[in-house]
């Protein structure tokens, strides 16, 4: 797998948008062009080149050494290929993903995988805060693809979502779920308080959630087949860093009754 | 010529061109999986008569099923792409969605796609809801036992075959019904095809026209030896009965793979159990694409 590597030479003095930096775009410009391209966020104009050393071949996969969470928008509008980026990440990380694979090996600041549509984003360490969300103007948060967070995720995971999934290994903040439409949400380590507030439609999924809404209505307790469907796709998605099978058996609380209701919340503890 | 004793005919089976798609039915427990898939292609032998021809493929470990349950893949085949969707939606709607405990998913992949859980999901009345993972796309129906799980969609490909076949003759009727099973045995290890008459076999074959008006088929006299004598008949006096193995396949690879095996069989064990003969239906080489020689798939 041939590829562009872009190693941090120098600490940049702002925050950086790096969102030209996915294969498809950097394979379509030549090397030059590619140094001179501004990625700051003033008027200084600070350049790839300026703090940046690339190696490699353009190709299917670019990879980010030494990434800071001064770092934004990486990964924004990937369609295919993989990115992989060694350190923490900033805003909007994945941000309107289409396809292939964003793996993270740090943490990640708010909106990470806003507006993703398809693919993956892998985050070894944590999240902020609004995972899967939606920024000012679009209609909806996520609507396909999946994140999988080896660490914590902040507060409002998966706003108005409408498909894909969200797996964190391990806690969720307060608010996840917040105007669901649909997709999954699924913490193995609980969620914050009120999850699911007004969602319609959509799955979340925990072995407890610190405070539950009075809109949710105990549906008692369930074999559902379309868990264990869920569990093998992560299986497949995500190979060894899937998480164990969820139990045969989980409570359902179906909400939030304050809209059509059509969603639930699903308790994995015995 | 002769194998093992028993005459083949130097003639070959005319197989037609068909949509065939399938479907994977799971369960608590292979029986209730097997119940739902059973019934689901009963009365699926003759697209003529029945719409469809319907049929298990073959019986699946819980490692290889969706859902991580045992389960049964059901292979139907039609006229074309619509009139398989038509039948898989009544007969999962009535077969499937009823039974026990089961799920039904996808059961064929290929690029062209037809409706599997967008008629059924309706039962849900409003209640039902839909699950994407990854590039596959499920509906939740909630009923009296849980919840009933559909995939949205089935892949069919029109590069089917149905009708493959092999006339198997005997003047020893319980041996010949004997052997005629284990050759039906061996064909269903064969994958992607189905035998979809009752047992895998046929005892009324057919011609094409009838003496009645509006019976577009009837008994096929050349082969009904009680009618030697009357008709021109394909039958020795050495035959007292004839069974027909009727194979319809994903594949017309598939197909003849399924046809190779069930002669092997027939060879292999039909001498000391009265089988004298074995031939194929065919009309002539004029309607069906696929023609499969019997010299060309002996072992």
């Amino acid at each position: 797998m041939s590829g562009l590597t872009f190693r941090l030479t120098s600490a940049p003095s702002e925050r950086l948008d790096l969102s030209h930096l996915t294969p498809h775009k950097v394979a379509s410009m030549p090397l030059a062009e590619l140094l001179k391209l501004n990625v700051g966020s003033t008027k200084n104009g600070l350049k790839i080149g300026d703090i940046f050393a690339v190696s490699g071949q353009p190709g299917d996969s670019v990879r980010i050494e030494g990434s800071t969470s001064r770092f934004d928008f990486i990964g924004t509008d990937l369609k295919h290929g993989s990115m992989i980026v060694e350190g923490d990440v900033g805003v909007g990380a994945g941000r309107s993903m289409r396809g292939g694979r964003l793996e993270i090996r740090g943490d990640a600041g708010t909106l990470l995988g806003s507006g993703l549509s398809g693919g993956e984003i892998l985050l070894k360490g944590s999240a902020g805060s609004q995972v899967g969300g939606l920024t000012p103007g679009d209609r909806f948060g996520m609507t396909g693809g999946l994140i999988a967070i080896e660490g914590d995720a902040g507060d409002r995971v998966g706003e108005r979502i409408r498909r894909g999934t969200i797996y964190i290994r391990g806690k969720c903040g307060d608010y996840a779920g917040a105007r669901m439409v649909g997709g999954t949400i699924w913490t193995e380590l609980g969620f914050g308080a009120e999850p699911g507030m007004l969602m319609r439609r959509g799955t979340l999924i925990a072995p407890s959630v610190a405070r539950m809404l009075p809109t949710f209505a105990d549906a008692g307790r369930h074999d559902l087949v379309i868990l264990r469907i869920l569990s093998r796709y992560m299986a497949s998605a995500l190979g060894a860093l899937a998480p164990r099978a969820l139990p045969g058996t989980v409570r359902k609380y179906a909400g939030d009754l304050a809209t059509i209701g059509k969603g639930e919340i699903l308790l994995t503890a015995p | 010529m002769k194998v093992n004793g028993i005459e083949i005919d130097d003639t070959f089976a005319e197989a037609f061109g068909m949509a065939g798609t399938g479907v994977v039915i799971t369960a608590d427990t292979m029986k209730w999986a097997r119940i739902a898939a059973t019934t689901m292609a009963g009365f699926g032998t003759s697209v003529i008569g029945a719409g469809a021809e319907v049929g298990i493929d073959r019986e699946l470990s819980p490692a290889e099923t969706p859902d991580g349950r045992p389960g049964v893949r059901v292979l139907l085949f039609g006229f074309s792409p619509d009139a398989a969707a038509a039948q898989l939606k009544t007969r999962v709607g009535q077969c499937v969605l009823t039974s026990p405990g089961s799920a039904c998913y996808a059961g064929v992949e290929s690029e062209k796609r037809i409706g599997l859980g967008q008629g059924p999901r309706f039962f849900g009345d409003g209640f039902q809801t839909a699950k994407r993972l990854g590039n596959r796309r499920f509906w939740r129906v909630p009923v009296m036992d849980g919840e009933f799980v559909i995939e949205e969609t089935t892949g069919v490909v029109t590069e089917a075959v149905g009708g493959g076949n092999l006339l198997i003759l005997g003047n020893d009727r319980a041996g010949l019904l004997e052997t005629t099973e284990a050759a039906v045995e061996a064909i269903g290890t064969v994958p992607d095809v189905i035998t979809p008459f009752p047992g895998g076999i046929v005892r009324s074959g057919s011609k094409v026209g009838s003496k009645y008006k509006g019976a577009i088929a009837s008994t096929n006299d050349a082969f009904c030896p009680t009618l030697r004598g009357r008709v021109k008949s394909e039958v020795g006096p050495d035959t007292i009965a004839v069974l027909e193995i009727v194979i319809d396949g994903l594949t017309s690879d598939s197909v003849a793979q399924a046809m190779k095996v069930g002669l092997k069989t027939v060879l292999d064990q039909g001498a000391a159990k009265g089988v004298t003969r074995v031939t194929a239906g065919n009309y002539g080489g004029k309607l069906g694409q696929y023609h499969y020689k019997l010299r060309e798939l002996l072992p």
